[in-house]
């Protein structure tokens, strides 16, 4: 009697101990994807600041440019105002878009080649392209662990008592991006 | 997982702690065998003893005290201490190139989860790349301006990302620390030896003991390498390939790396840990086995390549194929000799009842219309303004005001103007308007001789050509002449007077030196001709010994 006893305090201790520890393991992959969502955050943040400089610079020597500058600031200003994961992840892949296409233009103008302040403006905003890819790789990194908790199975107890709402991942709806790179062979 | 940092938060304090324990137990048997040795030798002659119980804890004592001596002192500083070994600086925040990387530095820090990691570089030919970690989380990624030049941003992207998966993984600060032990009798070793030979005979049966007890201790960090895994290196490229998703890129890094001369014997002797690739070419390091796995301190570099070109699905002659053919040509090469500032390059005068112009500085100095009351305007641009309200002009107009101005900064020794700041191969450098000298600090030189995003004039190429041709009758007849104009210019940084000389002797390029600051004034087109000279050496000279 005794013995049976001591077990299933035993297993109610060890149990109570692997929610505890689930529980934990939740609340820490959370915070980690909630600060890889900050950091893509800052990241883009830096960009729509970057962008009006660099539109400043070559709008002197793009006269016949203007629609490109214009879709450029146009996708800017949707950016900034787009709100929830899903939104923002399509406004600025859609920024990126003009982006790129800004900088076909600029290769097609010798001077603004030569210009060093366009110059460094273009490996910042490169820099800041690179950055904003690698926290999104971050963040989906994080966000793939933390669905994964979620769902399999003795954590998903926990986290449905509990309340963990799954994430959505930042994807990229370009389709270009999608591609898989060519291999030179 | 292998980003769980407190796993390897508890992987590194007890590797550490593994590290302390195995200096203090060197010590001890150091002390332990002096204490045996000193006791059969100078103690009764009958027979061998073992030191008592007593002596024996006082050698304990004795080797836990150097023990945390040693550990204080080399710890303290570990990054400053390390990198000036090395010969490692301090990024130049207006270098294009130098941006560039702590550009690409901040990108990786940021795929490893936003961490803050300073870039470093050391000025050599060389191609490698380093990490430094210390206790406080500081961390340091540096590159030899080589690989700055040679690797294009994906290949920098890979190393960077191999040299920050030392750090985050956790292997980073007992490399560091383990050198930083190493390095402290590297040190001492060096300036006994040193001061041995100089002093002979004077106190030489003291620093004839120091110097074998040093000797002794310099065992010590033959034996702490082998704390170094060898696999570490893979584990890096691993976390490397899993930050770019690139493997090409590393393998061709490397495999540029290992084919190009790596910094043997110029950086700190025993620092090679610490490289991406050892810095001293070591047959060990070559071989698989248990033997090299124990020994050496980095894993065959074919093996590395061979597992990321398999990642990639590329073998390894198209690797070799593809770096062949490659010729990579960074965005900085169009933006050469062109003006940092945007100042205004041409300015309309009004003379004589009318708007005259544009003319360039050049031109408004001959033209003699030129005077502080001019009414000039910058060429596209409204702004009607005295001459003497504009800068540049002012420059032109009262060099004695110029001068003022610039004391601190820079004055050209032959117009007495203000330099301007220029970009050459992405170098910032003081060049004057008037006679296209160029002013360059002593330790800016090698950085531009590395790069080779200059192309070069068809002139430049004809005087270098003419320079080396006659350099034979120059050399003489330049030394035969009285010192007497050797000493002509002003130096802009320091004021004092520079010695004309040639630049070496292998390159003939006449150019004025500043012996107290060690800053070059080249004349017109003289850093062009030594640029050219200098990276066409193999045509010039036939050995490439220079």
């Amino acid at each position: 009697m005794v013995v049976i006893l001591i077990v299933l305090l035993a297993l109610v201790v060890l149990l109570l101990g692997w929610f505890f520890f689930a529980y934990n393991s939740l609340v820490r992959l959370k915070i980690r994807v909630d600060n890889a969502w900050s950091q893509i955050d800052v990241q883009l943040k830096r960009r729509h600041d970057l962008i009006p400089n660099l539109v400043e610079s070559v709008k002197g020597y793009m006269a016949y440019e203007k629609d490109t500058l214009e879709r450029v600031i146009k996708a800017r200003t949707q950016a900034i105002d787009a709100s929830g994961i899903k939104d923002k992840a399509q406004a600025e892949n859609f920024l990126s878009q003009t982006l790129r296409s800004l900088f076909a233009v600029v290769e097609r103008y010798p001077d603004l080649k030569a210009n060093q302040n366009v110059l460094s403006l273009q490996e910042e905003l490169t820099s800041t392209e690179n950055k904003i890819s690698f926290a999104r790789q971050y963040y989906n990194d994080e966000v793939g662990r933390y669905n994964t908790l979620i769902e399999v199975v003795p954590t998903n107890i926990v986290a449905g008592a509990a309340g963990f709402a799954k994430r959505d991942f930042f994807e990229i709806e370009d389709k270009a991006q999608r591609e898989a790179p060519k291999v030179q062979l | 997982m292998p980003f769980s940092f407190i796993d390897i938060e508890e992987k590194k304090t007890r590797l550490l702690g593994c590290l302390f324990f195995f200096v203090i137990f060197f010590y001890f048997l150091t002390a332990y065998l002096v204490l045996l040795i000193l006791r059969n030798a100078f103690g009764p002659r009958d027979g061998f003893f073992w030191p008592s119980g007593m002596s024996v804890l006082a050698a304990f004592g004795i080797a836990l005290f150097v023990a945390l001596l040693h550990w204080a002192t080399s710890t303290s500083h570990l990054i400053e201490k390390l990198s000036l070994s090395i010969g490692a600086m301090e990024l130049d925040a207006k270098d294009f190139y130098h941006k560039g990387l702590q550009n690409i530095i901040d990108e990786v820090g940021v795929a490893v989860g936003g961490r803050r990691i300073t870039g470093m570089v050391i000025p050599s030919v060389s191609l490698n790349a380093f990490a430094l970690e210390d206790f406080q989380g500081r961390a340091v990624i540096g590159v030899t301006e080589g690989l700055l030049t040679r690797l294009n941003r994906s290949q920098l992207e890979a190393v960077v990302g191999h040299e920050a998966g030392h750090i985050v993984s956790g292997d980073c600060v007992t490399t560091t620390v383990t050198c930083a032990l190493a390095e402290l009798y590297d040190e001492l070793f060096s300036r006994l030896k040193a001061g041995m030979q100089r002093s002979r005979g004077r106190g030489s049966v003291l620093i004839l003991a120091l110097f074998l007890i040093i000797f002794f201790m310099r065992f010590l960090s033959t034996l702490l390498r082998y704390f170094i895994s060898r696999q570490k290196e893979y584990r890096a490229d691993a976390v490397s390939v899993r930050l770019t998703r690139n493997p090409l890129s590393l393998a061709e890094a490397l495999s540029l790396i290992s084919t190009n001369w790596r910094g043997g014997g110029a950086s700190g002797e025993r620092l090679e840990s610490i490289f991406i690739v050892n810095p001293n070419f070591s047959r060990l390091d070559e071989k698989q086995g248990v033997f090299s796995d124990v020994f050496s301190t980095h894993p065959p570099i074919a093996e590395r390549i061979r597992i990321l070109t398999d990642m990639a699905h590329v073998d390894t002659k198209t690797l070799e194929e593809h770096l062949k053919n490659d010729t990579w040509v960074s965005p900085v090469a169009r933006a050469e000799f062109t003006q940092a500032d945007g100042g205004p390059s041409a300015w309309r005068v009004f003379a004589d009842q009318e708007w005259k112009g544009p003319f360039g500085l050049e031109e408004l100095q001959a033209s003699g219309l030129l005077t502080p009351e001019t009414w000039v305007k910058p060429e596209g641009s409204e702004k009607v303004a005295h001459a003497y309200e504009d800068e540049t002009l002012l420059s032109v107009l009262s060099p004695q005001a110029a001068e003022k101005k610039t004391k601190e900064e820079f004055a050209c020794p032959h117009c007495r103007t203000a330099l301007g700041e220029l970009y050459y191969e992405g170098v910032p450098l003081q060049k004057c308007s008037h006679c296209e000298g160029v002013f360059a600090p002593s330790h800016k030189i090698s950085r531009i001789l590395i790069r080779r995003d200059k192309t070069f004039d068809p002139e430049i190429v004809r005087m270098a050509e003419a320079t080396i041709r006659e350099r034979d009758r120059r050399v003489d007849g330049f030394y035969k002449q009285k010192p007497v104009n050797a000493w002509v210019l002003d130096c802009p940084q320091c004021g004092r007077k520079m010695r004309r000389q040639f630049f070496v002797y292998s390159y003939p390029v006449e150019i004025d030196r500043c012996v107290y600051c060690e800053g070059i004034w080249f004349d017109r087109q003289e850093l062009e001709i030594l640029q050219y000279i200098y990276e066409n050496k193999e045509h010039f000279f036939d050995d490439s010994s220079f």
